[in-house]
C-alpha cells in the first residue's frame, strides 16, 4: 500500500473525464525504481516485499511472493506479508515522524522541544557520558536492548556500549517473550520448526496464541493443514480470530491452563495413551528421586567423591544403573518407571527411591478431569476428547509469547510440553511446541569479536573457538555442541555487557515496592521477594551480571526503538516518578515520536526501513535472512544507528581526551581506551558504513556454513532474501537440534529424537521434575497449577492482552492506513454481561483500574469475550490514552522469585535466556464508566 | 618454493602469513594464475618478445608442472613473416578496448567493480585506485585467484584453507567464468595463432581448475 494522495476510483467508462481518471490511477502505480524491502517489526517474520519508488519517494510496495517452494506435497511460504508491511510506506511521512535532532527545552514530557544540529546533539550526549563515566563509571551508563528495528539497528549501540564497558538491559528481560516453561523443561527457549511443518500436524493446538493475528503470513499453512485433514483447536478464554477457523474452541478460564495440561496428562497415563518408548528415552520420567528429600538419587549420594550430576534409573535386570549423559538413548536399560526401591547410601544408611513418573501419578491424582474441570472451566468430556485427540497424532503447539507473561506461565507451559511428552509429540514432523524461533547468523555474533575485518579474522576466532571447544569437550567427554556453545557464551557473558533488568528495576526503577507486596505476590512464598533476591546474589547465583549494582546510580539512559514508557509493566509511577528523576540524560534514537521519546532530553532521528539497509532478525520460522535495501535517501537529517553512534564514539572519544580522561577501568577492571573509542568502533574507518558491516556479517555466515558459500549484500540485492544452510556455530541457532536441508521442512529436535543427543539440563533430558530447594519449597517441583496471585488487588475482573491485528507493538499506531482499519484509539474489550452488570454500554468511555493504577479508554463490548476477563490489545501508546496513562498503569509487572534460581544445571543466565521477567497476564480490575465516577474528560 | 606476486592488487594487512611455501599442487594451481595475470598485464610488444623466446610455452610449463590435473599446453608457433607490430595489431584488436573488463558486458559496471572490489577487501586484498589496471580487469581477477590459491597453499588452519578454496569456486562462479569463457569463444575464434594459444589455454585451464576445486570441496 502506498501514499495514494487523492488518486481517484479507477473508474474510467465514457464519462466526461473518465479517461483522465483512469490516466490518472494509472500514473498512481507508476515506478521508476525497484527495490527489496522487509520490515523488521520484531514480528517473527522476513517478509520479503518489492518497494517500487518514483520521483525519488517510495510509492508503495507489494508482496514479492518469491519463496522457492522447498519439497514436493507441501505448501511453499508465498506470499509472505500482512497489512503492516503492505502499509509501511505511510509511515515513512507520518506525522510522529522525527526528522531533526530535538533537545527539550522545557520540563520533561512537557512537549517542549528546539531543533539543533547534530554536532551540538552529539557533543551535548557525549559530554553527558564522558561526566557519567568519570563520576560514576561506566556501568552508570545504561543501554535499553531493543529487538525492534532489525540487526543493523541493534549492532551499533550493542558495540558502543561493549567498547565503553556500560551496561545493556537484556531484551529479553525487558519484552518478556521469554518463555520460562520451556526452558525448564528443554534447557532452550528456541525450539521452532520453519512455519511449513505445521502444515504435517495432525492436531494442531492453538494454545496462548492467535495467529489469525499475530501470525498474518504464517496463517494459511494452518488452514492448509485444515484441508489435509488436520483438527485444529484453539484454547484461548476469549472467542478469539483463530477460533473463528478452528474445529473446536476451548474456553479455558484465564491462568488456569496447567490445570487443563495436567488433566489431559492424567487422561493419556490412566488411559494407557502414553507413548512409553518415547517418554522413557526422551524425559526424565525414568530418574530416580530420594522420598525422603525429593532430590533426585545422585552419584554423591551414593558414593565419596561421586558425581554430582550423574542420575540413576533402576534397571530390571541390573537394579540400580547410572542413567547414561552421552546419549537419551537407554540402550539395553529397561528401566522400572513405576517402581520404589530401597538402595544403600555412601554413609551406609538406606533410603527409600521412586522414580519421576510415579511421583508424577501420584501429583496427577489430583487433576482428574471432573477436578480440573471446576478449576479451569473445561468440561470434563473435553478434557479426555482433547488427551485422546492428542494422542491420535502428530500434535503441534503453536504458542505464542503470552504464557510466558503469566505469573505461573512456566507452569503451564511444562504441563503442555509434558503432554507433548507423553504423546511422542517432538523431533517428528508436524509436532513440537512453537514459540520463540532463533536462528543464529554467525557473522553477526563473530563481529563483536573481530578486531579486524576479512575471512583470515573469522578464521582465527573460529579456529579459538574449536580450540576452546576441544579443550571443554576433554573435560565433559559426554558434552554436545549444544552444551559447550552455551558454555562459551556463559564465559563471553561475564565479561560481556547483558544484564538481567530485573536487578536494574529493583535497585534503580522503584520496582522493589511493588514486587515486595506480599498480597500481590503468590502465597507459597516464606518471604518477601527483596529477600529471595538478596540471598540470590549472596549465593553468587547472577554473579557478574546484576549490573549497574545497587552502589552505581544510573546516569544516562538510552533506548533505540524501544519504547519503555508504553512497554514497561508498572506504568510511569517506575520509570518517570522514580527512575527518570535519577538521570542526567534520557537519550531516544528513534524514527518516531514515542511515549518514551516524548520524555527524552535528547531525541535522535533514525532512519527507517526503505531508507537504510537492514537485515531482519535471522529466525527459524522462515529460514531465511530477508534483506531491506536503501529505496530512498532517508528523510530530514535522519541517520542510520551505524553513523549515529560512529559519530558518537568519535565525540565521546574527543570530549573524553579534553576531559583528560584517556582511558578507565570499567568495573571488571578491564582497561577502556576511550581516546580511540572512535577507531575501534570503525575499525579504522575499515567498517565505514553499514553496507560493509552487513556484508562482513554475511561473508562470515556463509564462511561458517550458516548461509551458502558465495552470499553477499550483492546476492541479497539480487534475490531478496538467502536460505540458510545451516543454524550456525552458537547456542540460539544449535538449540533447534535439526539439519537444515534444501528439499526438507525443517523438524525441531530431530536430534534428540533422531540421533539421541541429549537436552542442556541438568538431567540431560528433558526435564519436568526440577529438585532445586526453591521449587520444592513452593512444590513446583513437577508441573503443577497455581492460581494467579492478585496482582493489582482483589477485583473481580481479570485483565489480560495480546498482540492486536493492527500493529506489532506501538510501531504502526501512528500509521495513517493502519489506524483507519480499527477505532484508532485504545480500546477495553469485554463481555456483554459484564458490561451490563456494570451499566457499560458499547463505545463509552470506562476507567480501568486496581491498587496500582488506573486507565480510561474506549469500550467495545461484545460476546465473544469469557465473562470476567477484559482485554487490551497490546501497542497503544499511552499518549493516545487520556492523561498520557496507558493499561500499563494497571500492570504491578510482578515477577516471579523462582526464576531467580542460578547455577542449578541449565538455570543459569545466558543472554536471551533464562532471567526474572514480569508477568502482566491476569492482572486483577475493575471496570466502571467513566461518567459513573466523575473523571471523564482531560 | 613458490612465491606468489601481486600486479594489481594490494595486501591490506601486514601479517599474513608467509609470502613463499613448499611448492605443490596448489601452488600450482596459483603459479597458473599468476602465469595468465602476468600475460594479461604485459603489453604485446614484450608479449611477442617472449613469445618469440619461447617464454610462453617454458613458463606455463613450468607452472603447470605440479597440477593435479592435466592441461595440453601445446606449442607456441610464430608465424612466418609476425612481427610485434602485427601481433599488437591483433592483440588489440582482440583483447582491445573494454575486451578484458568483466564489467563491461553488464548493466551495471560501477556496480560489478565494487562487487569485486569488496571480494578482494574481504579476503585481505585491496584494487588501489591508482593501480595499473581496473577491479574488473581480467588480469587483475586472476591475480586474485593467484592469491586465493597461495594462501590456501600456505596457511596452517584447515578452516581458512576452506574458505580459500571455496572463495576460488565463488569467485570463478560469479565473477571469472561469469564472462571469460564468453571472451575466449568470441575472440578466441577471431584470434590470431598466438592471442588464440592463450586464450584456448586459458579457457581451458579454468574449466578444470573449477572442476577440480568443486571436487576438492565435496561436490
Amino acid at each position: 500500500m502506498g501514499d495514494g494522495g487523492d488518486a481517484a476510483p479507477a473508474s474510467a467508462g465514457d464519462r466526461p473525464g473518465g479517461h483522465a481518471t483512469a490516466d490518472g490511477y494509472r500514473s498512481r502505480w507508476t515506478w521508476e525504481r525497484v527495490t527489496w524491502g522487509t520490515h523488521c517489526l520484531n514480528c517473527l517474520a522476513g517478509c520479503p516485499y518489492r518497494v517500487f519508488t518514483r520521483d525519488g519517494q517510495v510509492a508503495f510496495e507489494e508482496q514479492a511472493g518469491t519463496i522457492d517452494p522447498v519439497t514436493g506435497g507441501v505448501p511453499d511460504m508465498n506470499p509472505l506479508g500482512c497489512q503492516k508491511g503492505g502499509a509501511w510506506s505511510a509511515q515513512l511521512t507520518s506525522e510522529d515522524r522525527v526528522l531533526h535532532p530535538l533537545r527539550r527545552v522545557g520540563e520533561r514530557g512537557s512537549g517542549q522541544w528546539e531543533e539543533i544540529s547534530w554536532d551540538e546533539a552529539l557533543a551535548e550526549v557525549a559530554e553527558a557520558v564522558v561526566t557519567a563515566i568519570d563520576e560514576d563509571g561506566p556501568e552508570s551508563v545504561v543501554f535499553e536492548e531493543s529487538v525492534e528495528g532489525g540487526l543493523l539497528a541493534q549492532a551499533p549501540f550493542l558495540r558502543l556500549a561493549a567498547l565503553l564497558g556500560a551496561v545493556t538491559l537484556d531484551a529479553n528481560g525487558l519484552v518478556n517473550d521469554f518463555p520460562t516453561g520451556q526452558h525448564l523443561t528443554f534447557g532452550k527457549f528456541s525450539c521452532a520448526s520453519t512455519v511449513d511443518d505445521t502444515f504435517l500436524a495432525d492436531v494442531l493446538l492453538l494454545w496462548h496464541s492467535n495467529p489469525a493475528y499475530t501470525s498474518i503470513p504464517y496463517h494459511h499453512f494452518i488452514s492448509e493443514a485444515r484441508y489435509r485433514g488436520a483438527r485444529v483447536v484453539a484454547i484461548a478464554p476469549d472467542y478469539n480470530a483463530s477460533a473463528v477457523g478452528s474445529d473446536l474452541h476451548v474456553p479455558v478460564r484465564p491462568g488456569t491452563d496447567a490445570a487443563l495440561a495436567l488433566a489431559m496428562c492424567r487422561v493419556l497415563l490412566d488411559e494407557d495413551l502414553w507413548d512409553r518408548p518415547f517418554a522413557t528415552t526422551q524425559t526424565d520420567l525414568p530418574l530416580l528421586v530420594r522420598t525422603d528429600t525429593g532430590r533426585y538419587l545422585r552419584q554423591r549420594d551414593l558414593r565419596a567423591g561421586g558425581d554430582e550430576e550423574v542420575f540413576h534409573v533402576w534397571d530390571g535386570a541390573a537394579g540400580l544403573t547410572a542413567a547414561p549423559r552421552g546419549t537419551l538413548d537407554l540402550g539395553g536399560l529397561v528401566p522400572d518407571v513405576d517402581g520404589t526401591h530401597t538402595v544403600t547410601l555412601a554413609d551406609g544408611s538406606t533410603v527409600e527411591v521412586t522414580t519421576v513418573l510415579a511421583m508424577l501419578r501420584r501429583h496427577l491424582e489430583g487433576y482428574a478431569p471432573e477436578d480440573a474441570a471446576a478449576v479451569c472451566g473445561v468440561p470434563a468430556s473435553t478434557i479426555r476428547h482433547l488427551a485422546r485427540l492428542v494422542a491420535g497424532g502428530r500434535c503441534k503447539i503453536l504458542e505464542g509469547f503470552n504464557g510466558p507473561k503469566y505469573f505461573h506461565g512456566d507452569l503451564m507451559e511444562r504441563a503442555m510440553c509434558l503432554v507433548l511428552a507423553l504423546t511422542g509429540n517432538w523431533g517428528r514432523p508436524g509436532t513440537g511446541i512453537q514459540g520463540l524461533a532463533l536462528a543464529g547468523l554467525d557473522g553477526y555474533l563473530l563481529f563483536s569479536m573481530k578486531t579486524r575485518p576479512g575471512v583470515e579474522e573469522t578464521a582465527r576466532i573460529l579456529d579459538g573457538i574449536d580450540q576452546a571447544m576441544a579443550q571443554m569437550r576433554r573435560r565433559d567427554p559426554d558434552a554436545t555442541d549444544e552444551m559447550l556453545g552455551n558454555q562459551l557464551l556463559a564465559l563471553a557473558t561475564s565479561s560481556g555487557t547483558s544484564a538481567p533488568p530485573v536487578f536494574f528495576n529493583y535497585h534503580h526503577a522503584g520496582y522493589d515496592e511493588t514486587w515486595n507486596r506480599t498480597e500481590w505476590s503468590e502465597p507459597t512464598m516464606t518471604k518477601p521477594f527483596g529477600d529471595y533476591l538478596r540471598d540470590a546474589l549472596r549465593r553468587g547465583w547472577w554473579g557478574g551480571v546484576a549490573r549497574p549494582g545497587a552502589s552505581t546510580p544510573p546516569r544516562i539512559l538510552f533506548t533505540v526503538g524501544t519504547n519503555p514508557l508504553r512497554r514497561s509493566r508498572g506504568g510511569r509511577a517506575n520509570l518517570v516518578d522514580t527512575l527518570w528523576p535519577k538521570l542526567d540524560k534520557v537519550v531516544v534514537v528513534d524514527f518516531r515520536m514515542s511515549t518514551t521519546a516524548l520524555h527524552a532530553d535528547i531525541v535522535l532521528p533514525a532512519a527507517m526501513q526503505y531508507e537504510r539497509v537492514n537485515v531482519q532478525y535471522p529466525i527459524t520460522h522462515m529460514l531465511r535472512l530477508a534483506f531491506s535495501d536503501a529505496a530512498t535517501p532517508p528523510r530530514g537529517e535522519s541517520r542510520t544507528e551505524w553513523e549515529i553512534f560512529s559519530a558518537l564514539a568519535r565525540a565521546i572519544a574527543e570530549r573524553a581526551v579534553a576531559a583528560g580522561l584517556d582511558e578507565y577501568d570499567d568495573a571488571r577492571r578491564q582497561v577502556r581506551h576511550v581516546a580511540r573509542l572512535g577507531e575501534d568502533f570503525d575499525l579504522g574507518g575499515q567498517l565505514a558504513d553499514e553496507e560493509m558491516v552487513l556484508d562482513e556479517w554475511v561473508r562470515d555466515s556463509a564462511d561458517a556454513g550458516t548461509l551458502p558459500p558465495g552470499s553477499s549484500v550483492e546476492r541479497l540485492r539480487r534475490d531478496g532474501s538467502i536460505r540458510f544452510t545451516g543454524l550456525g556455530t552458537f547456542a540460539p541457532g544449535l538449540s533447534v537440534a535439526a539439519d537444515v536441508r534444501d528439499d526438507e521442512v525443517m523438524t525441531a529436535f530431530r536430534w534428540h529424537v533422531d540421533r539421541h543427543l541429549p537436552f542442556p539440563t541438568l538431567t540431560r533430558r528433558a526435564q519436568f521434575y526440577i529438585d532445586h530447594p526453591w521449587f520444592l519449597e513452593a512444590g513446583e517441583q513437577l508441573p503443577t497449577h497455581k492460581e494467579p496471585p492478585r496482582m493489582g488487588g482483589d477485583y473481580p475482573l481479570v485483565l489480560t492482552s495480546g498482540h492486536s491485528r493492527w500493529t506489532v507493538h506501538s510501531i504502526g499506531m501512528g500509521n495513517r492506513h493502519l489506524l483507519g482499519t480499527h477505532r484508532g484509539r485504545p480500546l477495553v474489550v469485554m463481555s456483554e454481561d459484564d458490561a451490563a452488570a456494570r451499566g457499560v454500554v458499547e463505545g463509552g468511555e470506562v476507567r480501568v483500574s486496581n491498587d496500582h493504577g488506573a486507565f480510561e479508554a474506549m469500550v467495545r463490548v461484545t460476546g465473544r469475550v469469557r465473562p470476567g476477563q477484559v482485554i487490551v490489545y497490546n501497542g497503544f501508546e499511552p499518549h493516545m490514552f487520556r492523561r498520557w496513562e496507558g493499561a500499563n498503569e494497571v500492570e504491578p509487572g510482578m515477577v516471579k522469585w523462582l526464576h531467580l534460581v542460578g547455577k542449578y544445571g541449565h538455570l543459569r543466565y545466558l543472554p536471551f535466556g533464562w532471567q526474572p521477567v514480569p508477568a502482566d497476564r491476569a492482572v486483577f480490575v475493575e471496570v466502571a464508566p467513566v461518567a459513573a465516577e466523575g473523571v471523564a474528560g482531560s | 618454493m613458490f612465491t606468489y606476486s601481486l600486479q594489481g592488487l594490494e595486501l591490506t594487512a601486514a601479517d599474513t602469513g608467509p609470502v613463499e611455501v613448499e611448492e605443490n599442487e596448489t601452488t600450482a594451481r596459483s603459479a597458473v594464475y599468476q602465469f595468465f595475470g602476468g600475460w594479461f598485464a604485459t603489453g604485446p610488444a614484450d608479449l611477442f618478445d617472449q613469445a618469440v623466446e619461447g617464454k610462453w610455452v617454458a613458463g606455463l610449463t613450468e607452472a603447470a608442472a605440479l597440477l593435479p590435473f592435466g592441461l595440453d599446453i601445446g606449442t607456441v608457433a610464430v608465424p612466418a613473416g609476425a612481427d610485434a607490430a602485427s601481433f599488437t595489431a591483433d592483440h588489440e584488436r582482440v583483447l582491445g578496448g573494454a575486451a578484458l573488463l568483466g564489467g563491461a558486458g553488464r548493466p551495471d559496471r560501477d556496480g560489478e567493480i565494487a562487487a569485486v572490489r569488496r571480494e578482494y577487501e574481504y579476503f585481505g586484498l585491496a584494487a588501489s585506485d591508482d593501480a595499473p589496471r581496473p577491479a574488473d580487469h581480467l588480469a587483475t581477477e586472476l591475480d586474485f585467484l593467484q592469491y586465493l590459491c597461495f594462501r590456501e597453499a600456505a596457511t596452517p588452519s584447515p578452516r581458512l584453507a576452506t574458505s580459500f578454496r571455496r572463495a576460488q569456486r565463488d569467485f570463478l562462479d560469479a565473477h571469472v567464468l561469469d564472462w571469460v569463457p564468453g571472451l575466449v569463444g568470441s575472440a578466441g575464434a577471431d584470434a590470431g595463432p598466438l592471442v588464440g594459444w592463450t586464450l584456448g589455454r586459458l579457457g581451458a585451464f579454468l574449466a578444470a581448475d573449477r572442476a577440480y576445486v568443486v571436487e576438492r570441496l565435496g561436490g
